[in-house]
């Protein structure tokens, strides 16, 4: 009886059990049958009750021998026809809390799910993360992360962190992947060095000759790599990376080879769990300047005598194909919603020719689908950009790594959010208690980290015969996931509720609720580096996409913080719809134009080492590319804002395919009512039924600067400035 | 002063390259079926001025990003005082875009020769005959007016556009090439994409709009035609 | 007149030069605030002012406005003052 052993008792024959001589009976005459997961029929044997115990706690065989008794006897007294595994296992529970051995209890827990869940599960799709389609590969994921979730909270995490989890206090993200780092930053070159050689592989594969295979090896590496991290999978410089094997192709060919790599990653729907690999393509229009000088390594994995600065030509096609295609979207015009096209903003790209029109084109692409990415990288920064909005400034040691750029691997161990609303209920007004609490939070996040560290070494000590062999995998002379490098992610949720219910106002009412926020912000900030310091590890804060922690947390709190947190959750409490305001975000309904939203949410910006964006809904306009474009180059010049998309609505229709703008309840082309909207949710498109109650509610708040016909209807409010 | 019955502070819609605040003026002398801003032409009284020392002042604060406003409506020629308003909003450092139905030349050549606008949007109903003009605009129109408009904005004393809203009850596609043939006026001829969303004439709710990628096609061939 | 504001880190080489700035500025009567990068207060108005750089001074009117800013660099005493008291001082 181990502990994920799924097992049935069957009772062969119910009279078989005689009541009144338990103490004579010996396990043998108990003519139970116990089913077992491998597939076998086992006699009822007390004995295993006992090997169990002594296997999984540390009671003494005594005490073992006698629970094992009393169970029997139970079973045996009881007029029960059917007997399940389960239930012996909660039997034997029983009879140790009643020894008071909780120690022990916890230590023999039996990790499943209840027959009904398992049925509504397979049924009915997963609304946690909308980017995991409905299907019997989904729910074999969702089944395995339950069992890993429990796991997680009862054998990685301590107690406490568990409980603060449980409580709301703050989110685990991916415990369901607790035994994989979070998500990571790749970097072509190595495969283009390597080849494909992953450990338990069948075949090994050389560096790759074409453009074609290479293309193979990344979106195979990426699945290998999906299967080894809980998020995202980022990819640097793409388009430089893959342009010396791009000489001497023609538009056509490119354009082809852009298209495979867009409709290969946006139709991985077929690897884990059917969820599409969750893929950035970082893309520059110049070389960035860390890889000028830095040899090219071209096909057949050899360096091809010349710099990268000498392959911008095919790089600047390349992206250019790259956009060519999002602008057309997929066969029925949709956005694609994966791979996410992230292009950098640089003092170098401004000097680099023929920008303007390229930033005309993927603003082309921002106006008619909404894809692009613009991610500032002011002053000498350099920055990868991997998860949701994660991203990383290259630090000194890093530029070294970028002479030899397939070294350029990183990762985000974990992402750990807080409820600062939570914070602010339990301080009730009170300034330093209100800063000493957010302490103890960062504190908790800090020891969540410490935790889950120390399991992942666990696994990567045994190596490449451990579960983590391909993390493990050392062809440059350092194991392929660089621990000396991973970050520890610390978010949050909410801040604009926390100032809400410190100080009454929200962050865009007064100048002094904003600057308040800024304060919290900054406490956080100062202690990550404290932190830091103490332990040899890089936390950093991070706007948590938080696609269902900002519901989860809202729903908790309406039942903690009753009835004060009624008047603060946003989204619609009759209907359940409810949310807190994401990260450092303003109000979504505020009404605010998008320079107010970028600048000032920008200002939070460096603050959020780990990477922040600014969302402009577009909602139904098709804005001028280059008007967008005008106002990228004025982002990047007059805020501190990190990185922005605009994110237009669509809906599409299921009767005759088309897409048209706006989110309607019937198809403009055909009037079909069978339609899906779709737009962005946290960090990547989707169709909006498959969204959790929380998101839904903000999606009704969000303000898209178009609404101006109905707000002049109730008389337009002019704030002061 | 012309009342100001609605504004946008911020729009990348609306004057192309730049980022502009939207002001619109109430009635309309033009009574086009698929009308969206109808409400501003048959009861702008349902709306609350806005003045617009509010406005300017809350604009003020973002003047190295809004590069503009622009005037829209209604019909903004309709209102005499236009210079003045015009006027005001310059000395405020914006420059000013114009967007008309070209019903009133003499405002219009007034406006361009005193340089008090940097940007004219003229919205072209239909093909220039009588007949096509009043179906698209719902009234019969004076069309002496309406070319005399395309030539002063053809001068090129300022920068300009044609915007054609293409509804497919309206107009067909030769209906679309007749107009480019006759403004010859090439990429500055821009299709719109009709929306069926409470238009003035309610059956229209119920057209289909073009394909967007078919308009986009007729949009390539008409601004090929100089 | 309105203040100014003087943002400050502990270990930075040319921060004593803008407190010395400041302390001069003072005795004439000019509100001068404080800013250290490493306190939260600090850290958060540097934020506002979007202050990535130490020393930085800004001046201010009396509405909060910024009228002149030095980011990273150290102006010389009479730069300031000329800001703050017209050419003439």
């Amino acid at each position: 009886m181990s502990a994920l052993i799924e097992m049935k008792v069957e009772e062969a024959r119910p009279t078989g059990v005689r009541q009144g001589l338990t103490e004579e009976i010996e396990t043998t005459d108990m003519a139970l049958f116990v089913r077992t997961s491998d597939e076998a029929m086992n006699d009822w044997d007390r004995q295993r009750i006992v090997d169990a115990l002594i296997r999984e706690t540390y009671v003494d065989l005594d005490t073992a021998k006698e629970i094992a008794r009393e169970v029997e006897d139970l079973i045996a007294t009881s007029k029960i026809r059917m007997i399940t595994a389960p239930l012996i296992r909660e039997l034997v529970d029983t009879k140790l809390v009643e020894r008071g051995l909780e120690q022990a209890r916890k230590m023999h827990t039996r990790l499943g799910m209840p027959l009904y869940d398992v049925d509504q599960l397979i049924l009915h799709p997963n609304k946690e993360n909308a980017n995991v389609p409905h299907g019997p590969e989904a729910t074999n994921l969702t089944l395995a992360e339950r069992i890993k979730k429990e796991y997680a909270l009862l054998s990685v995490f301590s107690q406490e962190i568990a409980d603060a989890h449980m409580r709301g206090d703050l989110h685990l993200h991916d415990l369901g992947f607790v035994d994989r780092p979070y998500c990571s930053g790749q970097s072509l070159e190595y495969i283009k060095r390597f080849g494909l050689s992953l450990p338990n592989s069948i075949a090994m594969a050389k560096p790759a000759k074409h453009p074609e295979v290479l293309l193979a090896h990344m979106v195979k590496f990426a699945a290998a790599l999906q299967s080894h991290f809980a998020g995202a999978i980022g990819w640097d410089s793409v388009n430089l990376f893959f342009a010396p094997y791009l000489v001497g192709m023609s538009d056509r060919e490119l354009e082809q080879l852009a298209q495979m790599m867009i409709f290969e990653f946006s139709q991985q729907a077929v690897a884990r769990g059917g969820q599409a690999i969750f893929t950035d393509l970082n893309l520059y229009w110049e070389v960035p300047k860390h890889f000028e000088d830095v040899p090219a390594i071209g096909p057949k994995g050899e360096f091809t005598g010349k710099t990268y600065s000498e392959y911008m030509e095919e790089s600047q096609r390349f992206a250019w194909a790259l956009f060519n295609v999002y602008l057309e979207g997929d066969g029925s015009g949709r956005p694609f919603f994966f791979p996410k096209p992230l292009v950098h903003i640089t003092e170098k790209f401004f000097q680099t020719p023929g920008h303007a029109d390229f930033l005309d084109h993927i603003c082309e692409v921002a106006s008619e689908k909404g894809n692009t990415y613009f991610v500032f990288d002011r002053g000498e920064t350099a920055k990868i950009s991997e998860c949701c909005r994660l991203s990383f400034k290259l630090e000194q040691t890093d530029l070294e790594d970028a002479r030899q750029p397939w070294k350029m691997r990183y990762c985000a161990l974990q992402n750990v959010t807080l409820n600062l609303p939570r914070i602010a209920y339990l301080s009730k007004g009170d300034d330093t208690q209100l800063f000493s609490k957010i302490t103890e939070f960062v504190e908790m996040a800090v020891r969540a980290h410490l935790e889950k560290k120390l399991f992942i070494e666990k696994l990567l000590s045994l190596g490449e015969k451990g579960p983590l062999a391909l993390l493990a995998m050392d062809r440059d002379g350092s194991p392929y996931l660089r621990m000396h490098r991973a970050t520890f992610l610390i978010g949050m949720v909410g801040l604009n509720e926390l100032v809400q219910i410190h100080t009454g106002q929200e962050m865009h009412q007064s100048r002094q609720a904003f600057k308040f926020g800024l304060k919290v912000i900054a406490h956080m900030k100062l202690l990550t580096e404290k932190f830091g310091q103490r332990y040899g590890m890089r936390f950093v804060l991070e706007q948590t996409p938080a696609e269902s922690t900002a519901y989860r947390f809202a729903k908790l709190d309406l039942r903690y913080h009753s009835p004060k947190s009624g008047h603060i959750v946003k989204g619609d409490i009759s209907r359940g719809e409810v949310y807190y305001t994401n990260s450092t975000y303003l109000n979504n309904s505020a009404v605010l134009n998008p320079i107010e939203r970028v600048r000032q949410e920008g200002l939070f910006h460096p603050l959020i080492e780990g990477g922040a964006l600014t969302h402009i809904w577009l909602g139904e306009a098709r804005p001028s590319k280059s008007s967008l474009a005008n106002f990228v180059i004025k982002t990047f010049r007059q805020s501190q804002n990190d990185q922005i998309a605009f994110s237009p609505e669509f809906t599409t229709c299921n009767l005759c395919n088309r897409t048209s703008r706006g989110l309607r309840t019937s198809c403009a082309y055909c009037g079909s009512k069978d339609v899906d909207g779709i737009t962005r949710i946290t960090g990547y498109f989707t169709k909006i039924s498959s969204w959790n109650k929380g998101k839904i509610g903000e999606l009704r708040n969000r303000y898209r600067n178009d609404a101006f016909l109905e707000q002049r209807e109730e008389g337009i409010v002019l704030k002061a400035g | 002063m012309a009342e100001i019955k609605g504004f946008l502070e911020t729009s990348f819609v609306d004057w192309p390259g730049k980022i502009c605040s939207v002001l619109f003026l109430p009635h309309c002398n033009f009574r086009c079926p698929y009308c969206h801003n109808h409400p501003l032409v048959f009861s702008p009284e349902q709306y609350s001025s806005i003045s617009l020392k509010d406005i300017l002042n809350r604009i003020q604060p973002f003047k190295d990003w809004i590069d503009g406003v622009c005037l829209t409506g209604g019909e903004p020629t309709l209102h005499r005082d236009l210079p003045f308003l015009i006027e005001e909003i310059r000395r405020n450092g914006f420059m000013v875009k114009l967007d008309t139905n070209g019903s009133n030349p003499e405002m219009l050549e007034k406006l361009i020769e005193a340089r008090l606008v940097d940007f004219v949007s003229m919205d072209v109903k239909a093909p220039l005959d009588p007949f096509s003009y009043r179906r698209s605009a719902g009234l019969p129109i004076d069309l002496n007016s309406i070319l005399r408009s395309i030539d002063i904005l053809k001068r090129g004393m300022v920068e300009y556009e044609f915007r054609m809203t293409v509804v497919p009850a309206l107009h067909r596609k030769e209906d679309i090439s007749t107009l480019a043939n006759q403004l010859r006026s090439g990429r500055r001829l821009v299709l719109q994409n009709f929306n069926p969303e409470n238009p003035l004439d309610p059956s229209f709710k119920e057209i289909p709009p073009y394909d967007p990628k078919v308009l986009k096609e007729m949009e390539r061939e008409v601004q090929g035609m100089i | 007149m309105g203040s100014i504001k003087i943002f400050v880190k502990a270990k930075c080489p040319k921060c004593p030069a803008v407190k010395e700035i400041g302390m001069e500025l003072k005795k004439e009567g000019i509100p001068v605030f404080h800013y250290d990068l490493d306190t939260i207060e600090g850290l958060a108005e540097a934020s506002y002012y979007s202050v990535l750089s130490t020393p930085s001074i800004i001046i201010e009117d009396d509405e909060e406005r910024e009228v002149i800013s030095w980011r990273g660099v150290v102006p010389s005493l009479q730069e300031v003052k000329q800001v703050l008291f017209g050419a003439n001082s």
